[in-house]
């Protein structure tokens, strides 16, 4: 009897550990394929000997150097476009999390006629088609005057950031945010004769940071990835971003793969540090834009 | 809390404050979000290229697309309706890449070691620009890339004469799918693992002591738990599949022979290289049409979403 359940514990055992090792192989095999395109860029763009393409293919570099890196510094103002796109992505962060922390703010706390409304029409636009939307903001930054050259510079990046700035995900995360702050505080506040501005300032904003800190994160990322908008919009090539201007480079030297890999190279990494180290927010972000 | 009827000074002053905090918000999305949904659909029936202001056409934008009417001699618009039908090729994607990041999410909805770090490597792809990603994929599927050699080696290619799978008509929609599977992937599996984490532990285990099956708990308690979470998984997912755009654009242009060419790429080459705005804006709104189709679709087939 004794020795049947021993067994039975021990089969158990067994099993489990088996199911854990199918578990990490499918793991392993999941990630070596999400990985892998990463690794072959950065073997190849610190690679200077033998061909590009071979079989099999290299998972380690046999003369590494930062050769292919100079190289495409020297083929593309690669400087002025990480300058430009740090500038797009500092504004494009800094207001669009000012716009949706504002506009949180009353949409959580405060009663009004047309909330609710506003709310929901705000948020239909996330699944309202708009197909046409390129075409009409196109128009509609022409229209506005931000292309004509003697606005130079910050009239094109003023057209890439725009449309990016009333982010529906950033409004929508600021609000769930603020509804968790309990409301007696805001009253205590305003019994003190405290204004709504300096409520939103003191107490919302800092109660808010964590999420905050998604949201910027975020909002970072899609905007130093962006690249469609940015071609369209920019007239000087000088001002494009890394995204576009990689593209560029791509289109440009086509055959140059070492370069252009050492370019991509370049494009990634910030994002990359920004999620290893944001890594806690950015997932949290993510999540509390499906739940609510 | 005064609500509505009071209409004292306190409550004129709450509504004045309340637009002042919304303002440069709703001023910038009225411009760029709302505005854009009411011109683009007042343009898809007028003529328009930019240079002289938009004039009128009625339906006629519209004949031209389905060739009837006015257009009823040259038949619908061939390249749209081409790049239609590969986008809803291309909705095939997503049911591929929900039911994936579900089985992903169960896998990583563990703790074991080192899970954290497989739940990070499945998130790179997902922070990386189509840029990037069409960049690497181009050289991943290269005649003698990676892909190839794998391909290669499991014999399904001849290694004498490899081609990649990018310039096959037969296999190039195919493979640019693949890569927005792979791209989509880590994304869905963190809002599903935020899904399944909110789906009360006790109800699966009690399952289990009631003798009920590893998939009959997955198939009557999980599933039916996670059908919030899969409404608007499958509904963000249908309607960038059937709007992809950058994923060609990096990858294909369209090509070869018009294999890549989606719905949208047909609106962007009508606007942007054709310059006929008030054409590309009609076939914008059949897109948008047919995408609230699916979007729809998607409700029915979630139960509207409804956790029980």
């Amino acid at each position: 009897m004794k020795n049947l359940e021993a067994s039975r514990v021990r089969r158990k055992r067994w099993r489990a550990a088996l199911t854990n090792l199918l578990v990490y192989a499918v793991l392993i095999a999941v990630a070596v394929v999400s990985l892998y395109p990463f690794l072959w860029t950065l073997v190849t763009s610190l690679e200077t000997q033998g061909g590009i393409f071979e079989f099999p293919p290299k998972l380690l570099p046999q003369a590494p150097s930062w050769r292919n890196y100079a190289a495409v510094l020297e083929l593309v103002p690669l400087a002025r476009q990480f300058l430009n796109s740090l500038i797009l992505s500092f504004f494009g962060v800094f207001l669009s999390v000012l716009f949706c922390t504002l506009a949180a703010y009353p949409l959580a706390k405060m009663e009004f006629p047309g909330r609710n409304f506003i709310f929901y029409a705000i948020l239909a636009t996330l699944v309202l088609p708009n197909e046409a939307g390129l075409i009409v903001n196109y128009v509609t930054t022409a229209k506005l005057g931000l292309l004509k050259p003697e606005l130079g510079a910050v009239g094109q990046f003023a057209a890439i950031i725009l449309p990016a700035l009333p982010s529906t995900v950033g409004l929508f995360l600021m609000r769930q945010a603020y509804l968790s702050v309990p409301s007696e505080l805001l009253e205590a506040a305003r019994m003190d004769g405290a204004s709504e501005l300096l409520i939103w300032r003191r107490i919302m904003l800092p109660l808010a940071m964590p999420t905050i800190a998604a949201f910027g994160i975020l909002q970072f990322v899609a905007i130093w990835n962006s690249f469609l908008w940015p071609v369209i919009i920019l007239r000087d090539r000088e001002l494009y971003p890394l995204a576009a201007g990689l593209l560029d480079l791509a289109g440009t030297f086509a055959t140059n793969t070492r370069a252009i890999s050492a370019g991509a190279v370049i494009q990634i990494i910030p994002i990359l540090i920004l999620f290893f180290v944001f890594q806690r927010y950015f997932m949290r972000g993510l999540e509390g834009a499906v739940k609510g | 809390m005064n609500l509505g009827g009071q209409r004292n000074p306190r409550w004129a002053r709450t509504l004045l404050i309340a637009y002042g905090f919304m303002l440069p918000l709703l001023g910038v999305k009225a411009v760029y979000t709302f505005w854009p949904i009411l011109f683009g659909t007042y343009l898809a029936f007028t003529e328009y290229n930019l240079i002289s202001p938009p004039r009128w056409v009625g339906l006629r934008n519209f004949e031209e697309l389905f060739g009837v009417g006015a257009f009823g001699g040259r038949g619908p618009d061939r390249d749209f309706w081409y790049g239609l039908i590969n986008s809803l090729k291309y909705v095939l994607v997503v049911p591929l890449i929900q039911i994936l990041s579900i089985g992903l999410a169960m896998l990583v909805n563990r703790q074991i070691p080192l899970i954290g770090l497989f739940r990070t490597a499945y998130y790179v792809p997902v922070v990386t620009s189509f840029a990037v990603v069409g960049l690497m994929w181009g050289w991943m599927y290269n005649a003698f890339g990676p892909v190839n050699f794998i391909l290669t080696r499991l014999h399904l290619l001849n290694p004498e004469n490899p081609s990649s799978l990018l310039s096959n008509p037969a296999t190039a929609l195919l493979a640019v799918m693949f890569v927005t599977l792979w791209k989509g992937l880590g994304y869905y599996m963190v809002l599903y693992l935020a899904g399944l984490q909110s789906i009360d532990r006790s109800l699966e285990e009690a399952a289990l002591m009631d003798g009920a099956s590893r998939w009959q708990v997955f198939r009557h308690v999980t599933l039916p738990g996670l059908r919030p979470t899969i409404l608007v998984c499958s509904l963000l997912s249908t309607i960038s599949a059937i709007k992809v755009f950058d994923e060609i654009f990096v990858m294909t242009g369209g090509g070869p022979a018009g294999s890549t060419y989606t719905a949208m790429f047909f609106v962007y080459s009508a606007a942007f290289q054709n310059f006929r705005y008030g054409y590309a804006a009609a076939a914008g709104l059949v897109v948008a049409g047919v995408s609230l189709g699916l979007g729809l679709l998607n409700f029915r087939l979630t139960r509207g979403g409804q956790a029980s």
